[in-house]
């Protein structure tokens, strides 16, 4: 870990803003993106809320999931808050799972992404089609939520690339203020 | 993990997860109409929508056009035959336009309708985000006098009824889906009466079906089919859709008809909403 001066403090916070809009702002294209055509189109707020909430802190990552959630609720017609409560759990499972136990590799992230668009397509599914138990339901499944949820995570690899990309301009690196590291130095001292 | 557990951040997320599911239970409550939140942002988002919806229609149709240039070939070119034969049958249409609207006068047929309180044209801004059933959205809302359960028109017919209403956005549910069913009837025999409901293999192909039809019916291939105006949902004697083919339900005491909508509702780009019209029921639900 490298010590920061106070300048730095001051740019550590700018960035971090800047990384905050441009990644609203990301979310914000994800849903005009699932909002617009006619075609079948991916659920592009998942891995949106997921990625985010890889290099965030929990209530960040609550806070994101459920705006990700709300927008989804929107785009597809669905009861108010239903998927803001599901992506927030999610995206603070996400984030505590990368604080305590995974790295921050691709491969991590796609196999969450899959399994947490997974999830959230079957509830889709239980909930607003087989729960009613409409004729030919499991066509629903099979015919939308599988396809759905394959392009979700195809789609998903570009929206990590261009998370990372924010990331890498904007992530502050790991650093330490002089009065932290003097603390450090003298608590390391008195044992 | 056990102190997270244990921490205060961890009762602050709980509280937070409790706080939107009381939104959840909150939204079931306003019975049609969206949360002032979500009104806010349907309202603010809207022109960015129009543009971005706009944008990926002309992709999509670029895309379209270069996916199926063979099959357009095709089709243009029995589109000219069919253009030949349709020149030589218009001179005979033209003597039959002018009975129609002889006749059109006669019977006075807007005088019938003057009871209806359309709004302006609405534009369709886009369809629901991978709905089977098409639902779509519309650029209209509670400041233009929609309110739920409004039936959605064209020119040509029946399309949906309003099911959630912001300020200045509608979401239509269409005659495709299961969720609504509208009472009908045959416009050439007042018995053939039926439900229009669709089902989702029907959805699929953009057409729905007449359920509940009595199995001694005169129903034929080419029947219109229009609302019967029972349910107070639905004006009267509005045109749904025409008799594609009648066969015997699943369960055997009744027959069902398969519709093709007057309308093409996968490619709406405009519709009215009826706001008001005689025999309307002010509160209910039909769907």
């Amino acid at each position: 870990m490298r010590i920061r001066s106070t300048r730095e403090q001051r740019i550590r916070g700018v960035r971090s803003v800047l990384r905050w809009i441009l990644y609203y702002v990301v979310i914000f294209l994800c849903f005009l993106i699932m909002t617009s055509g006619t075609w079948m189109k991916p659920i592009l707020l998942v891995p949106a809320a997921i990625a985010i909430a890889v290099n965030s802190g929990q209530y960040s990552s609550a806070l994101t999931g459920a705006v990700c959630g709300f927008l989804i609720d929107i785009a597809c017609g669905k009861l108010t808050g239903y998927n803001a409560v599901l992506l927030a759990f999610f995206s603070i499972i996400v984030s505590l799972l990368y604080e305590y136990y995974l790295r921050n590799k691709f491969v991590n992230y796609i196999v969450i992404t899959a399994v947490i668009s997974y999830i959230q397509c079957w509830l889709d599914y239980k909930f607003y089609y087989e729960m009613w138990e409409y004729e030919n339901v499991e066509m629903i499944f099979s015919q939308i939520s599988m396809k759905v949820w394959a392009i979700t995570i195809i789609a998903s690899v570009f929206v990590y690339l261009v998370i990372e990309l924010i990331n890498r301009f904007f992530l502050p690196k790991d650093h330490i203020t002089i009065e932290e590291a003097v603390n450090t130095a003298i608590r390391s001292e008195r044992k | 993990m056990r102190d997270f557990v244990k921490s205060t951040k961890f009762k602050v997320l709980l509280g937070f997860l409790a706080f939107l599911i009381g939104i959840m239970v909150y939204s079931v409550t306003k019975g049609g109409y969206s949360l002032s939140g979500v009104s806010l942002f349907n309202t603010v988002s809207k022109p960015f929508r129009t543009i971005s919806n706009s944008i990926s229609r002309n992709m999509e149709g670029t895309l379209d056009r270069l996916a199926h240039s063979d099959e357009y070939y095709e089709e243009n070119q029995r589109l000219k035959e069919e253009i030949g034969e349709l020149n030589r049958r218009l001179t005979e249409y033209e003597a039959l336009k002018t009975e129609v609207e002889e006749l059109r006068e006669l019977v006075s047929i807007k005088q019938e309708h003057e009871d209806f309180e359309y709004t302006q044209a609405c534009s369709v801004i886009g369809y629901v985000t991978n709905d089977p059933f098409m639902a779509f959205t519309i650029d209209k809302g509670k400041e233009e006098g929609i309110t739920p359960n409004c039936p959605v028109v064209t020119a040509e017919g029946l399309v949906g009824i309003t099911v959630e209403v912001s300020d200045h956005m509608t979401t239509v549910r269409t005659i495709l889906s299961p969720d609504l069913s509208v009472a009908a009837v045959s416009s050439k025999n007042n018995k053939d009466m039926g439900i229009v409901e669709g089902d989702i293999p029907s959805a699929e192909q953009g057409i729905t079906r007449l359920i509940h039809v009595d199995k001694n019916n005169n129903l034929k291939v080419g029947d219109l089919i229009v609302t019967s105006g029972t349910s107070g949902l639905f004006p009267k004697d509005y045109s749904i859709g025409k008799v594609k083919s009648v066969s015997r339900d699943s369960n055997g005491l009744s027959d069902c008809a398969v519709i093709e909508p007057c309308s093409d509702i996968s490619r709406l780009s405009s519709v009215y909403v009826i706001t008001d019209f005689t025999g309307k029921r002010e509160e209910g639900n039909e769907n």
